[in-house]
């Protein structure tokens, strides 16, 4: 086969080569601006990109869906008996937490606190996975053009999957809460010890500078402290399995089973504001009502 | 013509990479087929093409990756430039040398990365060499050894290099 081939003049390729060069020396000399022009200009490539990513996501998800519902049902009874069991368990749990919602509800009516607890989200849908293996991420298919930017939450209903830290016109990437280089800010709902926490490389999370003083357990529920990156208080993050205490250490550590499993995760909510307290309000005297 | 292959080579890598090869994932760890690709463009095409395509595909491929834009950028620029110069030296390449060549490289370019990125300290070099840079390294070669045999035996490869450099 012969390769068709438009031959480029000898000075034409050198001006290339030229531009080329100086393009790598501009991101080793101003590597922030250059980023940041490049990443804004780099959104109509990713709205591009994103018709064939969107598409063969679609053709994938058809296929993952034919091979769910008639090819991979063994074991569907046993699942169904199982489910049914956590149902009732569910529904009872579920009476209680109306109840306690209902408590909630009017004490933050009482502290003016309603607008933290609702903040505006925006549904999307899993598309892609993270292209190199050095980054735990997701990519959704809703980007800068549906309000999504960097440092936002991202939500299912069972907890914490992970926040933005890139968007195009109409795609973004979400880092994931497994990842080591994620931080999230946490807080142990019965002891309300605060900590910080971030992945590890087996696929966990691990909460961080938890007070030597504190008595947390295993089985106790961590939640999202709603202090710092994007997330109201008390979104699920994980339970914690193991304590970690070593000798001398200012601080202990306990290692967390997220309540979201990042591989399965498939729709989620992208918190994109909620009004977080600044320091003035949350030190002030509450305001009386009218 | 050049110019759509290489356009379809960038737009099309995006979502094979990030939708399809997470199935094929061997140890939770991915080929990556955009190094493959500017190996083997800078191979075939010459140092010029390379660095050209390396640098639009690691534009391309960090936006839809939590890898920063300079080290995406530079990395396969880079990669595209030296398989191009490695290219002119030789006027014979085995799939059995090219396999080599490539498990050597993206070892090489696997251990600069993490450092590249300052990832957290749990990811050390150590972590990376033996969870990722080696398992990326093998299947990397092995999936550029499968393409370049592929084109080897059906085309006359030397002819179609001799054709595409100036």
């Amino acid at each position: 086969m012969r390769m068709v081939n438009l031959r480029v003049s000898y000075n034409a390729r050198r001006i290339a080569l030229g531009l080329a060069v100086i393009l790598v020396l501009g991101f080793l000399l101003l590597p922030g601006q250059l980023q940041s022009v490049f990443q804004s200009i780099g959104s109509p490539l990713g709205w591009v990109i994103s018709w064939p990513l969107q598409a063969v996501a679609g053709i994938h998800d058809r296929i993952a869906d034919i091979w769910g519902r008639y090819v991979a049902l063994q074991g569907v009874e046993e699942e169904n008996q199982q489910l049914k069991r956590e149902l009732d368990l569910l529904k009872e749990q579920n009476g209680q937490l109306r109840e306690a919602s209902a408590a909630t509800e009017r004490l933050s009516a009482l502290l003016e606190f309603k607008r933290q607890a609702l903040p505006t989200s925006v549904a999307a849908q899993v598309i892609g996975r993270d292209i190199g293996n050095w980054y735990k991420t997701i990519i959704l298919n809703k980007g800068a053009s549906d309000g999504i930017q960097s440092d936002q939450g991202v939500i299912t209903p069972a907890g914490v999957v992970g926040r933005i830290v890139k968007t195009t016109a109409s795609t973004a990437v979400v880092l994931l809460v497994t990842d080591p280089n994620n931080a999230i800010a946490g807080l142990i709902q019965r002891t309300r010890d605060e900590g910080i926490v971030e992945g590890t490389t087996q696929g966990q999370a691990r909460l961080k500078y938890i007070p030597l003083l504190s008595n947390a357990r295993p089985g106790d529920h961590v939640v999202t402290s709603g202090l710092v990156g994007g997330f109201p208080r008390g979104i699920p993050i994980g339970t914690i399995i193991r304590i970690d205490k070593e000798e001398e250490a200012l601080f202990q550590s306990a290692e967390l089973s997220p309540e979201v499993d990042p591989n399965r995760v498939e729709d989620v909510l992208v918190i994109r504001s909620f009004p977080l307290p600044t320091e003035g309000e949350r030190l002030s005297v509450p305001k009386p009502k009218p | 013509m050049k110019a759509l292959i290489y356009c379809t080579v960038i737009v099309g890598l995006v979502p094979v990479q990030s939708v399809l090869l997470s199935h094929l994932s061997v140890w939770g760890v991915k080929p990556d087929l955009g190094f493959v690709a500017v190996c083997l463009i800078g191979l075939i095409a010459g140092e010029l093409d390379g660095l050209l395509v390396g640098l639009a595909l690691g534009w391309a491929m960090s936006l839809f990756s939590a890898q920063d834009l300079i080290s995406s950028v530079i990395l396969k620029g880079a990669v595209g430039y030296i398989a191009g110069l490695a290219g002119r030296q030789v006027v014979y390449l085995s799939p059995v040398v090219l396999v080599i060549g490539l498990l050597v490289v993206s070892c090489v370019i696997g251990l600069v990365t993490p450092l590249a990125l300052t990832l957290s300290p749990q990811q050390d070099l150590w972590w990376a060499a033996w969870t990722v840079v080696l398992p990326q390294a093998c299947l990397d070669a092995v999936i550029g050894g499968v393409i370049y045999w592929l084109m080897w035996s059906r085309l006359n490869i030397e002819q179609v290099m001799s054709e595409s450099r100036i």
